[in-house]
């Protein structure tokens, strides 16, 4: 390549069935990384599914354009399985935006793997971040694994967010370890900031925030929540989520009385989470699998000290002194509770913010990021007949399958640049937003 | 370029740590692969060593109940071609319900007469319904051709056959704990249907209730009277196992030579052949657990 001294300017499409308007760990990560690879002059699109009457082109906070496909979501927010459906709106894409780089999000989201075969096909190159963990004992968590190592099996570099869910990932696609990145989420600290004025501590107030599901390990509040508040009297919970498990914690705070000390406040929107956070004295995360946990990192940004269980990629995301870890069983979470109770006057909120901002930064993750893209720009290109020898290894019959799948996409593509040649698609104008208005920045996103 | 950085790691720096937080290690890229990587991967954690002959002895509860199926449909075959009429098979029914109750006040601990009234009291409620009802069983299939009748029985007995729940009772002993699983209870109503199916080719009315209520003491009570049995003492299970065995294939000796190579040929599949082949497909099971398995809770959710 000619400009190799001077930094290259990549023009990135993110795909994933996970934005905004939704909320979540990729949700806020696909937003904040395009927002600070913007300011570093990349061009970023994003690609996802139309969420109820949201759909079309949309521009958000400094000039990030999504594209929300009028593909509807028909489980969990992921749109219908169809191969090839998706072919010739993301070609189109591609080629309007003057795309040089994919990047997918989420082994769940069917829009990402498409996406990305898509673009492989088309020789584009591709990254992928994996921002979940699974295992690889169940039925469900194996076919997942396999379309997993059909999207990776052709996939230029990978990222995944902590070093277990790079274990993880390399054990379910196969991938060489050293084309996997660990690039952790990270917060918003200018969001996230503690209370002006330190709380008082006669009341201790334990903040719970998570979807009530099985997953989250509602379970284990049912059983925590009553021994804590036996054992302190000073203790008050907070809980916010709602889920199906949501009826066992009022059951819990039915039987055992408690409906004075633990409040239940129901779902919590992203806006007023802070509002929320900073309510309290200790953030208590009781999940049973968890590939990073971004809400850690905001309740450790509000000054909260995080007790947590000790699962996946938990015990990576703080330092020992700002989190209590503990085995997700009820006698030890109390244990880790009471254990947090004793460090609270040594914890200064204030600093913990401080200690925040220097730990985690979304520039610093954009930053890295760049990194993976200019390897992967990097990589050879290849021929799809070398290509199609990388599927063939994936399995007996998932092999051959996987090729079928590609050769036909590969027509189909061929068809489609017959019928509709590249010239005759439109190029879209870059437009360059003046630099002025990042003290606006993340409030579209935030309403 | 970076791989360079990798290789010559000076004395100074700082070794690289497992943690995602600080932004990028200090001369270490984030694709850096530390020898640690994978070290809390446990393959094989829960893999069982299984041994020929457990798994031989375990299989015989298989052969036994497929012995208790080919039983009763030989009772069909031999219903539909009247060499047994109605009286046998009601002496038959008799005998069956006693020795029944005879094994189960054997083998369980604390049954009292309390329950043992419930019971026949449930039961007689139950054969009072059975003959109220079997006339419209009689007719229940009269515009289906028997060709037709015969294929389903044959399909819901094999669906019957695979669904069982082998290990247990779908039946249960009152006051036990567990649920029967979904797939036991498929079963079951399968069996029930196929007897229902078969009743209604038979000559009579007494001849449909009958068979009705032998196909159904069958079916709904030989799993719980042969599991009481295996409870009580395991080599009575062994013993009783192999002499319905050999008097099965006697029948089916009697009735057609075809009939017992098949059956024969069955039994020693699943007796020697299956658990040969379950040793020999242990040593490809491959387990992985580590850090990323969601966590078990080690209490039961009572919802």
């Amino acid at each position: 390549m000619s400009n190799m001294g001077e930094r290259l300017k990549h023009r990135i499409l993110m795909v994933s069935d996970f934005f905004y308007p939704n909320f979540g760990g990729v949700e806020s990560h696909i937003y904040y990384l395009s927002q600070c690879l913007l300011k570093l002059g990349h061009k970023v699109v994003v690609l996802t599914h139309a969420y109820e009457k949201r759909s079309g082109v949309r521009y958000m906070t400094g000039g990030l354009k999504v594209y929300y496909l009028p593909w509807k979501p028909f489980l969990m927010q992921n749109t219908l399985p169809t191969f090839y459906g998706t072919l010739p709106i993301i070609r189109t894409i591609l080629i309007r935006e003057k795309i040089s780089l994919v990047h997918g999000h989420q082994a769940f989201s069917t829009l990402c793997h498409e996406a990305l075969m898509h673009a492989r096909t088309m020789g584009y190159k591709v990254v992928f971040t994996d921002h979940s963990l699974y295992g690889f004992a169940d039925a469900g968590s194996i076919h997942m694994n396999k379309v997993l190592q059909f999207t990776l099996a052709d996939v230029s570099q990978a990222i995944c967010v902590s070093h277990t869910s790079k274990e993880n990932t390399v054990l379910r696609s196969g991938l060489p370890p050293e084309k996997v990145f660990v690039i952790p989420n990270a917060v918003d600290t200018a969001m996230f900031k503690p209370a002006p004025e330190r709380l008082s501590t006669d009341e201790i107030v334990i903040v719970v925030i998570s979807r009530l599901v099985y997953r989250k390990g509602a379970d284990l509040l049912v059983e925590v929540i009553p021994e804590v508040c036996r054992k302190y009297p000073n203790v008050r919970f907070v809980v916010g989520g709602d889920g199906p498990k949501r009826v066992r914690l009022e059951e819990m705070r039915e039987k055992h009385s408690l409906q004075d000390r633990v409040e239940m406040l129901g779902a919590v929107p992203h806006a007023k989470v802070q509002s929320f956070l900073i309510s309290g004295h200790i953030f208590l995360n009781s999940s049973l699998t968890e590939a990073f946990c971004i809400a850690i990192l905001e309740a450790a940004s509000c000054g909260l000290l995080t007790v947590s269980t000790r699962v996946g990629g938990v015990p990576e995301v703080l330092p020992d002194d700002m989190v209590v870890l503990a085995k997700p069983d009820p006698i030890d979470m109390v244990q880790a509770i009471q254990k947090a109770i004793s460090m609270l006057p040594k914890i200064d909120p204030q600093d913990m913010h401080l200690r925040m901002k220097k730990l985690y930064s979304w520039h610093d993750v954009a930053k890295r990021t760049e990194i993976v893209y200019d390897r992967a720009l990097r990589c050879s290109n290849q021929s799809l007949l070398e290509r199609l020898s990388r599927y063939l290894t994936c399995g007996a019959w998932a092999g051959k399958l996987f090729c079928l799948v590609m050769i036909i996409d590969f027509l189909f593509w061929h068809l489609l640049q017959l019928f509709k040649p590249a010239a005759d698609i439109e190029v879209v104008p870059d437009f360059i937003l003046p630099h002025c208005q990042h003290g606006e920045k993340s409030r579209h996103f935030n309403e | 370029m970076e791989t360079e950085i990798n290789g010559n790691l000076s004395p100074t720096q700082p070794k690289w740590r497992k943690v995602a937080y600080g932004g990028m290690q200090l001369g270490f890229d984030d694709n850096h692969t530390d020898e640690s990587f994978l070290e809390d991967m446990v393959m094989n954690a829960n893999v069982v060593r299984r041994e020929m002959v457990k798994v031989m002895i375990d299989s015989v509860s298989i052969s036994q109940y497929l012995c208790i199926v080919t039983l009763v449909v030989l009772v069909w075959t031999c219903t539909l071609g009247s060499s047994i009429n109605e009286n046998s098979l009601l002496l038959l029914d008799a005998s069956l319900l006693g020795l029944g109750f005879f094994v189960l006040l054997l083998t369980s601990e604390m049954l009292s007469l309390k329950q043992l009234l419930n019971y026949v009291f449930k039961i007689s409620f139950f054969i009072t319904g059975l003959y109220v009802l079997s006339p419209i069983y009689h007719t229940l299939t009269q515009s289906i051709s028997s060709d037709s009748i015969w294929a389903l029985t044959v399909s819901l007995i094999i669906l019957h056959l695979f669904l069982h729940d082998y290990s247990g009772s779908t039946v249960k002993v009152p006051g036990a704990l567990e649920h029967p699983t979904l797939t036991s209870n498929i079963s079951l109503n399968a069996s029930i249907v196929a007897s229902l199916l078969i009743a209604s080719r038979v000559p009579s009315r007494l001849h449909v209730f009958a068979i009705v209520l032998f196909s159904l003491q069958v079916f709904l009570f030989a799993p719980l009277v042969t599991y009481c049995i295996k409870k009580y003492s395991f080599r009575l299970h062994l013993s009783f196992s192999l002499g319905l065995m050999s008097v099965t294939l006697a029948f089916a000796y009697q009735l057609h030579r075809f009939l017992f190579v098949l059956l024969l040929s069955l039994l020693v599949f699943i007796t020697v052949v299956c658990p040969c082949w379950l040793i020999r497909i242990q040593e490809y099971k491959f387990e992985i657990n580590g850090p990323w398995d969601e966590a078990k809770l080690c209490f039961n959710i009572t919802e």
